[in-house]
């Protein structure tokens, strides 16, 4: 039944296109002639349909962060189309970019730093709408402990600094901040990393509810196949700085085409299950 | 290019920025030396035009910063206007008298902050740790300028030894050992002063790179081996805390320089201190350019130094 | 869970010891900022009858052997056979008075007054730091000096850690050659011995102006030399700063350079600035005295600790008066407070950045 809905769904327009993007960067130190280049992105063609949660898989240096910092319109690429709602985002203009910028959100993994620590959780979720001016004032706090509420936070707890929270409340301050400007798309760069088991699931489990709740299109990075394969509409699987395969979920686990897909799925399958267990929690 | 030539083309590059920031400084600057000759009625302004033109201080700053380089390369560093004479041959002497006390006084101050140092970090907390490390806090703040009077003050009140100067007036007449007993007597106190200036910062580093070491895992095992301590402290645990030291040799040199140049002035030894002092205040160009220059040639040479040490110390450094 | 209370236990300290450090300083600046009410006399106001004093005794037990719970002076006079010698007249004890009339003074620079901390009836004088080469009473000169040569140290920081906090935040945060060039000048200025480039600065510009541009001449020359250390940690945070997730997602939201810059990354300079503020200080101040020392600095009459220890290059003042040390003294205790402060704030540094 479900895998029947995601075909339905797919079948619509895709709410982002992705055609031939490539990125490299190039670092060259003064003075001297030798230069590191990596090619991040190696002509990258992916569609994220709307209203479905699709997972980017891939390895470490595999290229999926610059591929979301790209799509958030974080870094430009070296060449290649990216079409938002119809509209060319990759090369937009900075009047262009405002009014884009709230359509696609990024939450990024709490670990590297992605709350100010100091700042309190209020400030956090606040800050957007600053940015944006959207409200203010009274109006400002209320609407950050809604959103706070939303993701399951005490709106009490407002005050109170970003490292006193446990990471998985970081991670729902994170997503209450992405939350804020209602955007259409919504990336999470391996926001389940580091977390113990439960709360992945808590925060899968929120996930879940917001994308219903604003008709959210999700776009989940992680290297961890097993983990979005269950709840993920689509997957593609990303290596090497290019996308090599894509598929809806029952497609990627029951008939993988790329063989490194068969290589990740083989490796979650033999070592998942013990291996999880025995996990220790990161909180 | 292997490590040292790199280290010694930054410090030309350095030594050549270093000359161009001291022209340009002097360019900003309204008053020259022909200023205060100027204010002197016995001179005409023709002749102090023609002595401008002479030594080229009616050209435009990148003419005048050419000559200069060139006369440099011949050896002459330029001229004084007011000793009449190249700037080298009122160099050469200061430098070697500053160098001299110097390189007495880097030598005594880490001969004793080491082994101290090292004895400290490895008894932290116990009487003789705090005795030091609170002497030392206040010994940092005493300033040089109030070391070297307080010493001149203790020294003159006593008649200990002899103040002023480099050697004494009749050092010409002396035999070849009370030569150097004479220099070493004036050498005390200005010695004394800076190695008291520069201690406290040297002993706190060795002890903080040292206490840094003895808290790693290798130490706790060779420990467990069942070394002796002193063999402990010095064959495992001080090659691992040079790092930093070697570096810390290096960035003092400026502030033993500076100070040295106080010192100088006040205790009359004839190093480059008084020199620059004297050329400031004559507003003498190309000399004050002259020991700016030296200083900051000491300084590199110091840290080349640093740098070669570091290459003998760590095998991590050769591998770059 | 024992090493987190060791740490908490630890950090309260230095807490305490930060107050501590503060609290002395404040106290002593405001010695320095209410000097005119705690001198009892005008530091110009010379006495040329009275060179050389040394500092007056204050006495309890009069030649009586009576106590007397009120301190007293007696009458410094000179010894007729000797030049500068002076001995106490024990004729009369003059007893200390508090808040005394006294020459006119501004409180804090803003409001006139005349009354002083303590003083004694004339004939007789206070002189608690003896009196100097013309009579002049040295503990007011050390107070007044202080206003200069703090206020030349305090304004000199500020002029250093300006530069450095600009030159620093837009080498770290637009990097590239900008980055390159900033901080290759910065190297040069640091491979420079502060004290030759002091003098070398000082060399090239006026020798004969007024006290007030002089004040103002040394202070840019001493705050512009020193802008290279601060320019280059304020750098370092910036660059560590900018590459924060959380910079990145508030670039995401469309926020400015100029959002970024005010609420991520300079906020997180503070810290080192307020470090280097306390290292700074004390250094310039003994800048300013060394230059003034030299002949180079603010000349007399004004008094500032470096004129005031000038008198000691005369031989005789160094050999026979030693309370012309005083302004050393001054000199020493706030370099202590301020060393002390910026060791605390260097701690509070390291164990938030760990």
């Amino acid at each position: 039944m479900a895998a029947e809905q995601a075909t339905k769904r797919a079948a619509r327009p895709a709410l982002v296109r992705v055609h031939a993007l490539s990125k490299r960067y190039v670092q060259r130190r003064i003075f001297s002639r030798d230069k590191f280049v990596v090619d991040a992105l190696k002509n990258v063609d992916v569609e994220i349909p709307p209203d479905c949660l699709t997972a980017l898989v891939g390895e470490s240096g595999s290229g999926k962060s610059t591929l979301a910092s790209c799509l958030a319109m974080l870094e430009t690429p070296d060449s290649g189309e990216i079409w938002f709602e119809g509209r060319e985002i990759s090369r937009a203009a900075a009047c262009e970019l405002e009014s884009l910028r709230p359509k696609i959100q990024m939450v990024f993994q709490d670990s590297s730093g992605a709350l100010n620590p100091r700042f309190s959780a209020a400030q956090i979720i606040a800050e957007p709408l600053e940015i944006q001016r959207r409200v203010s004032g009274r109006k400002l706090r209320q609407r950050t402990c809604e959103l706070m509420e939303e993701v399951g936070l005490s709106a009490d707890w407002a005050d109170r600094s970003a490292h006193e929270f446990s990471g998985g409340q970081r991670q729902r301050l994170a997503i209450a901040r992405a939350l804020a400007l209602r955007p259409t798309l919504l990336i999470l760069d391996e926001s389940l990393s580091g977390l113990d088991l439960v709360t992945q699931a808590q925060i899968l489990n929120l996930l879940a509810e917001i994308r219903i709740a604003h008709s959210l299109t999700c776009l989940l990075i992680s290297h961890d196949l097993s983990l979005v394969g269950q709840v993920a509409d689509h997957i593609a699987v990303m290596h090497k700085g290019t996308i090599i395969e894509r598929d809806t979920r029952q497609q990627v686990f029951e008939s993988p085409r790329h063989a490194h897909t068969r290589e990740l799925l083989a490796a979650t399958r033999t070592i998942a299950s013990a291996f999880r267990a025995e996990r220790p929690g990161s909180e | 290019m292997n490590y040292l030539t790199r280290r010694l083309i930054h410090g030309i590059m350095l030594l050549i920025g270093a000359s161009i920031l001291c022209f340009l400084f002097a360019d900003f600057a309204p008053g020259s030396f022909f200023d205060e000759i100027k204010l002197n009625p016995q001179i005409s302004p023709e002749t102090v035009a023609a002595l401008r033109s002479r030594y080229g201080l009616d050209q435009p700053m990148p003419v005048r910063y050419v000559r200069w380089a060139k006369s440099v390369f011949r050896g002459e560093w330029g001229y004084s206007f007011a000793y009449n004479a190249p700037v080298r041959s009122l160099l050469a002497v200061r430098a070697g008298n500053t160098l001299l006390l110097t390189g007495v006084a880097t030598f005594l101050a880490w001969l004793i902050a080491v082994p101290w140092g090292i004895w400290i970090a490895a008894h932290p907390g116990r009487g003789i740790d705090r005795l030091s490390m609170g002497s030392t806090s206040v010994l940092l703040s005493v300033p040089e300028l109030v070391l070297a009077l307080g010493l001149l003050y203790l020294v003159v009140r006593t008649h200990a030894l002899p103040v002023g100067g480099m050697v004494s007036l009749r050092f010409d007449q002396l035999g070849r050992w009370s030569k150097i007993r004479d220099l070493a007597t004036h050498l005390v106190i200005p010695v004394t002063t800076l190695v008291l200036a520069n201690l406290p910062i040297i002993l706190r580093h060795v002890r903080s790179s040292m206490m840094e070491v003895l808290k790693a895992p290798f130490i706790q095992a060779a420990r467990g081996h069942g070394i002796s301590k002193a063999s402990l402290l010095f064959h495992y645990a001080l090659p691992a805390a040079a790092n930093p030291l070697i570096s810390l040799f290096g960035f003092s040199m400026g502030g033993l320089l500076s100070g040295s140049l106080l010192v100088e002035v006040v205790t009359g030894w004839p190093g480059l201190g008084p020199l620059l002092l004297e050329a400031t205040m004559s507003r003498d160009l190309y000399v004050v350019v002259g020991v700016v220059m030296s200083s900051t040639l000491f300084m590199i040479l110091g840290n080349l130094l640093a740098d070669a040490m570091l290459l003998a110390a760590d095998p991590r450094v050769r591998m770059q | 869970m024992k090493t987190g209370k060791m740490m908490t236990s630890k950090t309260m300290t230095n807490k305490a010891k930060t107050r501590a450090a503060a609290m002395v300083l404040v106290l002593l600046h405001g010695i320095i900022v209410f000097g005119g009410f705690i001198a009892p006399g005008e530091p110009a106001s010379q006495n040329r009858d009275f060179p050389f004093v040394p500092p007056t005794r204050l006495h309890f037990v009069d030649a009586q052997g009576h106590f007397h719970l009120r301190p007293f002076v007696y009458q410094s006079v000179s010894r007729p056979e000797g030049l500068y010698e002076y001995e106490e007249s024990r004729d009369q004890e003059y007893p200390i008075h508090l808040f005394v009339e006294g020459p006119k003074y501004k409180i804090a620079g803003l409001f006139l007054s005349s009354i002083h901390l303590f003083g004694v009836e004339a004939p007789a004088q206070i002189f608690l730091a003896g009196s100097d080469n013309y009579g002049r009473d040295q503990f007011s000169r050390i107070l007044y000096g202080g206003r200069i040569s703090l206020g030349a140290g305090l304004l000199a920081t500020g002029i250093s850690l300006s530069l450095g906090l600009l030159l620093g935040t837009i080498s770290g945060f637009y990097g590239r050659w900008v980055d390159e060039s900033v901080m290759r000048i910065a190297e040069l200025f640091l491979v420079l011995p502060w004290l030759y480039l002091l003098l070398a600065v000082r060399a090239f510009l006026p020798l004969h102006i007024s006290p007030v541009q002089t004040f103002f001449l040394l202070i840019a020359v001493i705050g512009s030399v020193g802008w290279a250390r601060p320019a280059r940690l304020v750098r370092g945070v910036v660059l560590s700063a900018r590459t924060r997730k959380y910079v990145l997602a508030s670039r995401g939201f469309g926020a400015s350079d100029s959002y970024v810059l005010r609420r991520h990354v300079l906020p997180h300079t503070y810290g080192v600035l307020l470090t280097q503020a306390a290292l700074l200080v004390p250094q310039y101040v003994i800048a300013e005295v060394t230059l003034s020392f030299l002949g180079l600095g603010l000349s007399e009459p004004l008094p500032s600790w470096g004129n005031l220890l000038a008198n000691l290059q005369q031989y005789n003042v160094l050999v026979s008066y030693w309370w012309m040390f005083a302004p050393a003294m001054a000199l020493v205790v706030f370099s202590l407070g301020y060393l002390a402060l910026a060791d605390a704030f260097h701690k509070r540094l390291q164990s938030v950045t760990v």
